[in-house]
């Protein structure tokens, strides 16, 4: 059967729109604590698209050097492709100076990488942690920061504390803390949970632990 | 319609200052069977009787005391028809009170309510007043509550009364046995002694209804509880 | 216990400069991603509440603003219906101010009808019927109610979102623009049967340390607690930025 199709020449019709949309957002939280001698860093365990749960055991920090540590979330394949190019040009830098590449240096060179991709990013949030000429700040990102970084610029910045200075960062306040916020982003958000992840470096080496957390 | 332009409210002032049609709506109630109620302690009790024209009525089919909520009730002397039409509108005042604030309508409200609308029939075009006397009986805020709304859209709360046939009697009785510290299940037996004062024939509880109102709310008894409270009379 | 909130430091900060929310052409504006555009948050502002022993707080911001544009530092936004009833309405202030009127007009008429005071409860049902009569063209608030039963003298607290949602927790409440933080800070720092004094100090760090990282609310706190013999409002000092 033949039908004629009416169809109106394609000059007539409006230009053909494509969407392009190549992020995704994996959600995962990320939060470090730097103190005098040591530096903490820990991120939760859960992988998310949307509503549905890829993985409840799915580590988001980065072992790049001996002692430097990075906490990545947001767009999962970002993340993968970028702590590969990262570890790869580290590699080349331990190579070509015979050491191991300084935090400082790890650092310059991550912000260098994300702005050459200025107007096609990659879709991470990122924390880099590490022992070399460490400040006192302390960071949260990821899918639940606005749960936790006002907690942590209370208690440890000690911010709208008339006469409290902010308290000597040891290693048990700080795992506390991290347990805490925790604790209150996997309640009201669904993109955190199942699990964390502490890391510690000293200059005696790094520690991991793992600590559960609600799984619904 | 032409005649709706002519339909004025039939009750109009006579030249003395009456509204006679509301006088011949009281009338109608005067004539009606007996209703009393009486308020307890512990609760409230509505009675009425029920009498039938022919003996092959099926008895417990005809209900004249009607549950409102959970907590109220209430019963009429009158005509039967107009009564129904109230019982209808006050069960839906009741339900809109508590969708709009979530709990059960206080009595007082739900009086004032359905006296609002018997009000209107008074004054509107097209309409004649209702034939009824309503009493009705709840208990909220822990005490319990009687009233008696008329069909001029008056009520009045009672600590006891009687409406219907013979009702200055029953009030005159009343008055002699009320006491304030009555119990519900005395008050029950008052309430039927009060319509044994009129009634012609032998009492049983086909030709009689009860309700009862406290704390756990209001429910019409049984013909075999109000069987129990007659064996107690006799 | 003593308080670190009432008289804190002002402090002296440059302002930040006026960084408005700037449209950009990318493939994927990350700005509309993560910026919730919602009428709800043009002028913005938060309010909280919390159950304590026997006593609730509520809080609220005293920020009017258009977008990033910074009106006013006065404009409160928790208002009092009764003797222990509150209510916050953050949101869109022209509704802020609609919905208060029209809902002091249905509690003045339900209590001279009734001849008795308000119940917290029978204002939530209240204010699910004039928010729900507006299904499809909605008032932009999500109100907070607080208040003690006059009756039994119950703490009482529930927020309902803008078509009359409501939700009725045992601990605590939050609204506004920046609702994620209180839920960081409240969830952390909520503890059962508190006394008036620790209540304060609760609800009034987990308020401020929240809009401290809110651009579009802050600017100084108001703090009501309600006990059954006093309510004590405070006024707090923040950070200005």
């Amino acid at each position: 059967m033949a039908v004629e199709m009416a169809m109106e020449p394609d000059y007539m019709r409006d230009p053909r729109k494509h969407h392009f949309s190549p992020y995704m957002e994996n959600g995962g939280t990320s939060i470090a604590i730097a103190g005098d001698d040591f530096v903490m860093i820990a991120s939760d365990t859960r992988l998310t698209r949307g509503f549905n749960i890829l993985s409840r055991n799915q580590e988001k920090v980065l072992r790049l050097t001996p002692h430097t540590m990075m906490a990545s979330s947001g767009c999962w394949a970002d993340v993968l492709t970028l702590s590969k190019v990262l570890q790869d040009r580290i590699t080349m830098y331990s190579h070509e100076h015979n050491e191991s590449m300084p935090t400082t240096a790890v650092a310059q060179m991550l912000s260098t990488m994300l702005y050459w991709r200025r107007f096609f990013p990659y879709y991470v949030a990122n924390i880099l942690a590490g022992l070399d000429e460490q400040g006192k700040g302390v960071v949260a990102t990821g899918a639940s920061v606005a749960q936790i970084q006002p907690l942590l610029d209370n208690q440890v910045a000690a911010l709208n504390m008339k006469g409290a200075t902010p308290p000597k960062m040891t290693k048990d306040l700080a795992r506390q803390l991290i347990h805490d916020a925790f604790i209150s982003a996997a309640e009201r958000d669904i993109n955190t949970g199942d699990g964390i992840i502490i890391h510690t470096i000293t200059k005696e080496g790094k520690t991991e632990e793992m600590v559960k957390l609600r799984r619904d | 319609m032409a005649t709706e332009r002519y339909s004025f409210s039939l009750t109009t002032f006579s030249p003395s200052g009456k509204l006679v049609q509301i006088e011949y709506a009281l009338a109608a109630v005067a004539a009606g069977a007996p209703a009393v109620g009486i308020k307890a302690k512990d609760g409230v009790v509505l009675a009425t009787e029920k009498k039938h024209k022919s003996i092959l009525v099926e008895e417990h089919s005809i209900i004249k005391v009607e549950v409102v909520t959970d907590h109220i009730g209430m019963v009429y002397s009158g005509m039967g028809p107009d009564y129904r039409l109230l019982v209808r509108q006050a069960r839906r005042v009741a339900q809109q009170y508590y969708r709009t604030y979530l709990e059960p309508i206080p009595t007082t409200q739900l009086v004032q309510r359905l006296a609002a609308i018997m009000q209107e029939y008074t004054q509107s075009g097209g309409v004649r007043p209702f034939g009824v006397s309503l009493l009705i009986c709840g208990w909220d805020t822990d005490r319990p509550y009687l009233f008696q709304c008329d069909p001029s859209g008056a009520y009045f709360p009672w600590k006891a009364t009687a409406m219907g046939k013979n009702f200055i009697n029953g009030k005159t009785f009343l008055e002699k046995r009320y006491n304030e510290d009555l119990e519900l299940d005395d008050a029950v037996h008052t309430a039927i002694l009060t319509l044994k004062e009129s009634f012609e024939g032998q009492m049983s509880s086909d030709n009689i209804e009860i309700g009862i109102c406290n704390a756990k709310g209001f429910r019409r008894l049984t013909p075999a509880e109000v069987q129990d409270y007659l064996a107690n009379i006799a | 216990m003593q308080s670190r909130m009432v008289e804190l430091e002002t402090r002296n900060q440059d302002p930040q400069g006026d960084h408005g929310p700037q449209e950009r052409n990318y493939i994927l504006s990350l700005h509309d991603v993560l910026m919730k555009k919602s009428i709800l948050n043009y002028n913005g502002g938060c309010v909280v509440a919390m159950k304590g022993k026997n006593c609730v707080a509520i809080a609220c911001d005293l920020r009017f603003g258009v977008q990033a544009q910074t009106i006013s530092t006065d404009f409160k936004r928790v208002f009092e219906l009764g003797p222990h009833l509150y209510i916050g309405l953050p949101g869109l202030a022209t509704d802020t101010q609609t919905v208060l009127q029209r809902l002091q007009f249905r509690i003045k008429m339900y209590e001279m009808r009734e001849g008795r005071r308000l119940k917290p409860h029978t204002l939530m049902a209240m204010m699910q019927n004039l928010l729900y009569e507006r299904r499809f063209g909605p008032y932009f608030v999500e109100p907070v109610i607080a208040g003690l039963d006059p009756n039994t003298k119950e703490p009482y607290i529930c927020a309902l979102d803008l078509i009359g949602c409501a939700c009725e927790p045992a601990d605590f409440v939050v609204s506004g623009t920046c609702s994620e933080s209180l839920y960081g800070m409240c969830e952390t720092t909520w503890q059962e049967d508190m006394e008036p004094e620790d209540l304060f100090e609760c609800i009034s760090q987990s308020l401020v340390n929240a809009f401290d990282r809110d651009a579009l609310s802050g600017w100084g706190a108001v703090v009501h607690i309600i006990e059954q013999d006093k309510v004590t409002t405070r006024t707090l000092k923040c950070r200005q930025d």
